[in-house]
């Protein structure tokens, strides 16, 4: 779907539109893993030897162990493969925004996302051409209502394939 | 519905006379016995159970120094079989059969396999060790005298085990409760759903200790009825108790064992219903009967008369042997209350590990329990909270503030025999 028509769209469904969600979905692996030497090589030997690619990456860590959370192009393919190793693993829906790589616009993100009251439980950045732009990878409570919000916004949402084509 | 009616259902009365008679037969072919002989010339008829009850109890430690023939009654020449114990500290621990003896054990165990639904029709998968070992051999012969066929497979290779499973359509088997929760994930590598390409029934565990909500999780995962069943390979090995249909409690055989409970500290038989020692004399085994045996085995005996009609009374299930104890900072703990706290948790899998190790002249409870891939949702705060209510369930079940730690499906050892569970630094 063109981003102007989608526009369109919104503004004429005034923010209630039903557009099937998904539309704009992207994924993302969250593993279990410990804390200890060698666990996430483990993880990146599994991809790599399948030609799966990272693109970006995050680990939130308690201590004695903690969840990496990785994008992957083909995250479905990945899931499986990691499955079949006996690793824990989980796939979640995630928002991708692209954000221009220049100061001020992952202000001007979150400032939307805060004034709608929009909690943000985990939030990262990659950034995919230098100068040119950024992806925040987000991951809220509020899924759907997130995803309309940006759009209303002009915030663009990209979804697994459009992650890597940038 | 029962293998033998009139034994299985005989009247309370009618079994403590048959039992005062089978414990004067005893005792007197006790003291052809070199150790017997001495301990027991002071006791010549019992009238009543409080007669049979003055006689000194039968330590392990006991069979030990006995060790090879001192419990002997026969000539070696009318021996026909003997299991031991692995003897990894001090003398093992052998026990002798003539050809009745095993008849008998035989007899028993076809009774509890009968019990728990086993019929002749029925393909019998016997996953348990063979050898001196007395749980495969045991069962064996138990499934054969009852004449379901019998698959002699042993333990281990999993793939194999399947194989098997597939092919002949085994509707029982007889497993380790450990093992039986590590096949699980051998069948959902392999893509089998054991509730639809399988034909299981039934399943008998034991010969380790585990708790009811390791069997309700056995039973969950492969849509299976799971029997408890009790033995000691002093007592012959498995067969001694054995649940029935309904589950709660396994049925003792009155007419082949001799029960007590005791206080473990001052050796007082306790009334039924009281917690304590288990305390068994065999009834029938000629070759080397055994008096009062500390089984060192903490369970009570079940009020009430069960809905199946047979009159054996019930003994609960295992608390521990008094051995598992763990003191910790002066507080007793068993392993398997720990078990059972770990088994409630569906995010949890079912291998862990108890460490108890010294720091700063404290003792430190580790726990190290594996996650179960399936309910995994991806987030740290789902990890977090489940973590501090593990702890938080733990300290309310031991009175010890343990340290748990979650770790990967798959990354703690895994043993073909007797799983490993607890692992004592400070001895």
């Amino acid at each position: 779907m063109k981003e102007k028509q989608l526009e369109l769209l919104i503004i004429e469904n005034n923010l209630n539109l039903n557009f099937k969600i998904g539309d704009f979905m992207a994924h993302q692996l969250s593993i279990f893993v410990e804390n200890k030497p060698g666990k996430f090589e483990k993880i990146t030997k599994i991809l790599g030897e399948k030609d799966l690619n990272i693109r970006g990456f995050s680990v939130a860590s308690s201590g004695d162990f903690g969840v990496l959370k990785i994008i992957v192009n083909n995250p479905e393919k990945a899931f499986e493969i990691l499955k079949e190793n006996n690793i824990t693993v989980s796939i979640r829906n995630i928002l991708a925004v692209q954000i221009d790589d220049n100061s001020g616009s992952l202000h001007n993100l979150l400032n939307i996302l805060s004034t709608n009251n929009i909690n943000l439980e985990d939030c990262y950045g990659i950034s995919v051409a230098y100068n040119k732009s950024a992806v925040i990878i987000i991951e809220v409570e509020k899924y759907p209502e997130a995803e309309k919000i940006l759009l209303a916004n002009n915030i663009r949402i990209l979804n697994d394939s459009e992650i890597y084509s940038l | 519905m029962y293998w033998e009616e009139s034994i299985e259902t005989i009247k309370r009365d009618d079994l403590d006379k048959y039992q005062i008679k089978m414990l004067n037969i005893l005792i007197n072919q006790a003291k052809n016995s070199t150790f017997y002989k001495k301990r027991l010339f002071n006791y010549e008829k019992i009238n009543s159970f409080s007669d049979f009850q003055k006689i000194p109890f039968t330590t392990k430690q006991d069979l030990r120094d006995g060790f090879p023939y001192d419990f002997l009654t026969i000539d070696i020449k009318d021996v026909v079989r003997l299991h031991s114990s692995s003897g990894t500290t001090g003398n093992p621990t052998v026990i002798f059969h003539t050809k009745n003896d095993l008849d008998e054990w035989s007899n028993l165990i076809a009774r509890c396999m009968y019990m728990a639904g086993v019929r002749k029709e029925d393909i019998f998968q016997n996953i348990m060790s063979y050898g001196l070992f007395t749980g495969g051999i045991g069962f064996h012969y138990g499934a054969e005298k009852l004449g379901a066929m019998t698959i002699p497979i042993g333990p281990g290779n999993s793939k194999r085990q399947i194989w098997f499973m597939e092919k002949f359509k085994t509707t029982v088997v007889h497993i380790l409760p450990s093992y039986a929760l590590r096949l699980y994930t051998h069948l959902q590598e392999e893509g089998i759903d054991p509730k639809k390409d399988l034909s299981l029934k039934i399943a008998f565990v034991g010969a380790e200790p585990h708790t009811e909500e390791t069997r309700r999780k056995i039973e969950e995962l492969y849509g299976i009825k799971v029997y408890n069943s009790y033995g000691l390979s002093e007592m012959n090995g498995p067969g001694v108790a054995f649940e029935c249909e309904y589950q709660n409690g396994m049925h003792l055989w009155e007419d082949n064992y001799y029960a007590e409970i005791i206080n473990p500290e001052t050796g007082e038989v306790l009334p039924d219903g009281e917690e304590g020692e288990l305390v068994l004399t065999t009834l029938k085994r000629t070759a080397m009967p055994i008096i009062r045996y500390r089984t060192r085995d903490l369970t009570r005996i079940i009020l009430g008369k069960c809905s199946c009609g047979r009159t054996h009374r019930k003994i609960d299930r295992i608390k521990g042997r008094s051995d598992d104890m763990l003191i910790i900072n002066g507080v007793n703990i068993f392993p398997m209350q720990i078990e059972q706290i770990l088994m409630k948790a569906k995010e949890l899998g079912a291998n862990y590990i108890i460490e108890v190790q010294k720091e700063n002249f404290m003792d430190k409870l580790y726990i190290k329990v594996e996650i179960n891939n399936q309910f995994f949702n991806g987030t740290l705060e789902e990890l977090e909270r489940l973590q501090k209510h593990i702890i938080e369930e733990l300290k309310n079940e031991i009175g010890v503030n343990p340290i748990v730690k979650l770790v990967e499906s798959g990354s703690l050892p895994q043993n073909e025999g007797k799983a490993v569970r607890v692992i004592d630094h400070r001895k």
